[in-house]
């Protein structure tokens, strides 16, 4: 049996079926208090679907899920005012500035003194207090969901996808500033496409595709379980190095980068790899041997792309 | 209910209204513009009716008096033709309807009458006019009333049947104070249902709808919030609609707590349609169209121009089912004809619909997404 302390957030079973699409296939997970869980999966996954059951505002159709000990299809509103939800595409009104639009969502949880200040630091938009809504950027935006998410102190955020859609400096930045709330010891719950994010947020993630959980654990039991091979990239000219190895039977495949890329099990077969190239008389320019990422394990588990790029799709 | 979340809300509505400043200024400017343009209207038709053109070809002493009574007994006022003019052709020049002609030797047949009791003496008054004109008609009718009273006193007989006016009315009133309320009406029907059906779709296509499921904000706490604020904008419109209306057509309307508890129901029955309206059609332009298709009947037919009774019988029966008809006939009764009890009627009927439309608008209104 678990406890409150100890886990946060308990799904048993649960199931959502939209007619006849099944979004959500009897998964279970828990989430401990002060971890940053990432919820990982690609577009249609349903990971909007899990965590809005979560947070109260969707009905499973079957299964438990217990969010601070309570149950979230009986205890509403108990609940709402422990948490904090940062919704996918999130939006606000937009001739509000940022100023008001906090002391607005602070004033709907009824609560005495919120910090506005703190909270303006700490997502960094000292600068754009005064600023209405429409004219912030996609990152800045974000950033204020996040602080708005933050109004009522809660115990357990709810980030549906807080970096999608934003360019790689704004992605850095609202980085930052959940690593910010992971050294305030907040349990933060967060769905994502990217792996990057999981692998330098998360204590705990979850890989969720086609509605079923299909791994779980930290990024690096994660890799060390599921990756029980060995990159190996060449970079070479002309079609012959990847004959070379396709003859030695291991299956070579071309990135984007008209790279080749081998699967090996084990160091030797690297070294076989590279004699065979030798006696053949060929050559390549660069040579790579390394452990596959997280977002490569995905692709070995499930066999689709995390995102609809063309950099994946080549290498699959 | 929590007064503090829907004073929240409050603030952000009015916040964003007042920096919307194209949306503020048509909220308050469309209904001005109507009544500025159907009052100049209504004004210069009231004036027509009035104006009598006289052409005396006598030029005596007791053909100036006939003048003036007729200035005096049918309220007109004069405007003299040159007797030299082809009365005709001055009626198609200048685009009178009508020119009532002296003859000459008007005076000489009076004497004839008066002075020497030759009850073959006699003068022919001629109408020229227009028939093409719609009140031509009355004013050549007000014309033989005017004549008949003449002769009758010619007659030195005292007049058998006599006449008395009691109006319905408590006083006179004009077309244009009968139009102003209907116009309130009408503007806060509109805004009413076009603001709910604009920013409650705009905010659920947004994902703020959303997001507030979320809070501790309620369903009801949104609701009576939209409500206030449209409250708010139609008393705002409507002080500056009476003010233009005052200011310009010196409208003397009656004004007591009727017309914030009309301008109240006409609100909540309109946002509970809108509320419903946005329940049904999720694309914003969809709902902008089907509130289109609600209130254009209702703006025509529920006799906010135009009284109902100028409409055919069966159209009539219609316009006495529209929710606007009882705003409209209940805010004349309460600014034009001081009548509490025909205005406590259509209130009663206003308030069941509003009710009723209310409780609708709550039950379809869906917080949670995605269900
Ligand atoms: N309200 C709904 N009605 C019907 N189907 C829905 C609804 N919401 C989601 N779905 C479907 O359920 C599946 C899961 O959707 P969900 O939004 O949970 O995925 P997701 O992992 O959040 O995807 P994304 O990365 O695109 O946000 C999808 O196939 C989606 O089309
Ligand atoms: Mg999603």
């Amino acid at each position: 049996m678990t406890n409150e302390a100890e886990h946060v957030i308990e799904v048993e079973h649960l199931t959502k079926r939209y007619g006849g699409l099944l979004a959500v296939n009897g998964i279970s997970f828990t989430v401990r208090k002060g971890e940053v869980f990432a919820f990982l999966g690609p577009n249609g996954a349903g990971k909007t679907t899990t965590v809005e059951i979560i947070e109260t505002i969707r009905t499973p159709t079957s299964g438990n899920v217990r969010l601070l000990g309570m149950d979230v299809t009986r205890m509403k509103r108990d609940i709402v005012p422990r948490i904090g939800v940062l919704p996918q595409g999130f939006s606000s009104f937009d001739r509000i500035t940022v100023r008001e639009t906090l002391q607005y969502y602070s004033r709907l949880f009824c609560r005495g003194k919120t910090d506005i200040d703190g909270l303006i630091g700490l997502v960094n938009l000292k600068d754009k207090t005064r600023e209405q809504y429409k004219n912030l950027s996609g990152g800045l935006k974000q950033r204020l969901g996040i602080a708005i998410a933050l109004v009522n102190d809660p115990e357990v955020v709810f980030l549906d996808e807080p970096t999608t859609g934003l360019d790689p400096g704004a992605r850095r930045e609202v980085w930052d500033v959940l690593l910010g709330l992971k050294e305030k010891g907040k349990t933060v719950f967060l769905t994502t496409h990217y792996m990057e994010e999981a692998e330098l947020l998360a204590d705990a993630v979850a890989i969720i595709s086609r509605g079923k959980i299909i791994a779980m654990g930290s990024p690096r039991e994660l890799i060390e379980s599921n990756a029980k091979y060995l990159l190996l990239t060449l970079q070479s000219i002309g079609d012959k190095v990847f004959e070379i190895v396709r003859n030695l039977g291991f299956e070579p495949v071309h990135d984007n980068h008209k790279n080749i890329k081998v699967r090996v099990a084990q160091t030797d077969d690297v070294l076989k790899i590279l004699n065979a190239i030798k006696d053949a008389g060929a050559s390549f320019l660069n040579l790579d041997v390394r452990k596959p990422n997280l977002e490569e394990v995905f692709l070995q588990l499930t066999g689709e792309a995390l995102r609809e790029d063309p950099k994946q799709m080549a290498s699959k | 209910m929590n007064p503090r979340i829907i004073s929240a809300n409050l603030v952000v509505k009015l916040t964003s209204f007042h920096r919307e400043r194209t949306t503020m200024f048509f909220t308050i400017a469309f209904p001005i513009i109507l009544i500025l343009v159907f009052g100049t209207i209504f004004m210069s038709q009231d004036n027509v009716s009035y104006h009598l053109c006289v052409q005396d070809l006598d030029q005596t002493i007791s053909s100036a008096q006939s003048i003036k009574t007729l200035e005096h007994d049918g309220e007109f006022k004069i405007t003299r033709v040159d007797p030299a003019a082809n009365a005709t052709q001055y009626v198609r020049d200048n685009k009178v309807n009508l020119v009532l002609v002296i003859p000459k030797g008007y005076e000489n047949s009076l004497m004839q009458r008066t002075d020497f009791d030759n009850p073959d003496a006699s003068v022919t008054i001629t109408y020229i006019y227009d028939p093409s004109s719609s009140s031509v008609v009355t004013k050549m009718q007000i014309l033989d009333a005017v004549l008949a009273g003449i002769n009758q006193e010619m007659s030195r007989m005292p007049p058998f049947i006599r006449s008395a006016q009691r109006s319905i009315l408590t006083r006179k009133y004009r077309f244009i104070e009968f139009f102003i309320p209907g116009i309130i009406a009408m503007s806060v029907m509109t805004l009413s249902l076009f603001s709910t059906v604009d920013s409650d779709t705009e905010l659920r296509q947004k994902g703020i709808i959303r997001k507030l499921s979320t809070t501790p904000i309620t369903r009801t706490d949104w609701i009576l919030s939209g409500i206030l604020y449209q409250f708010i904008l139609a008393v705002i419109s409507t002080i500056v609609m009476l003010l233009v209306s005052y200011a310009v057509f010196n409208v003397s309307l009656h004004i007591d707590a009727w017309l914030p508890a009309f301008i109240l129901l006409d609100v909540i029955a309109f946002v509970g349609i809108g509320m419903i309206l946005t329940r049904f059609v999720k694309e914003a332009q969809s709902a902008a169209a089907a509130a289109n298709s609600i209130s254009f009947p209702m703006m025509f037919l529920s006799g906010s121009f135009f009284p109902i009774e100028l409409m055919p019988g069966f159209l009539q029966k219609f316009a006495k089912m529209l929710p606007l008809y009882y705003v409209n006939e209940g805010l004349r009764a309460s600014m034009v004809f001081v009548d509490n009890l025909a205005a406590l009627k259509d209130a009663a009927v206003i308030g069941v619909f509003a009710a009723v439309v209310f409780i609708l608008g709550i039950m379809a209104t869906k917080w949670e997404e995605g269900q």
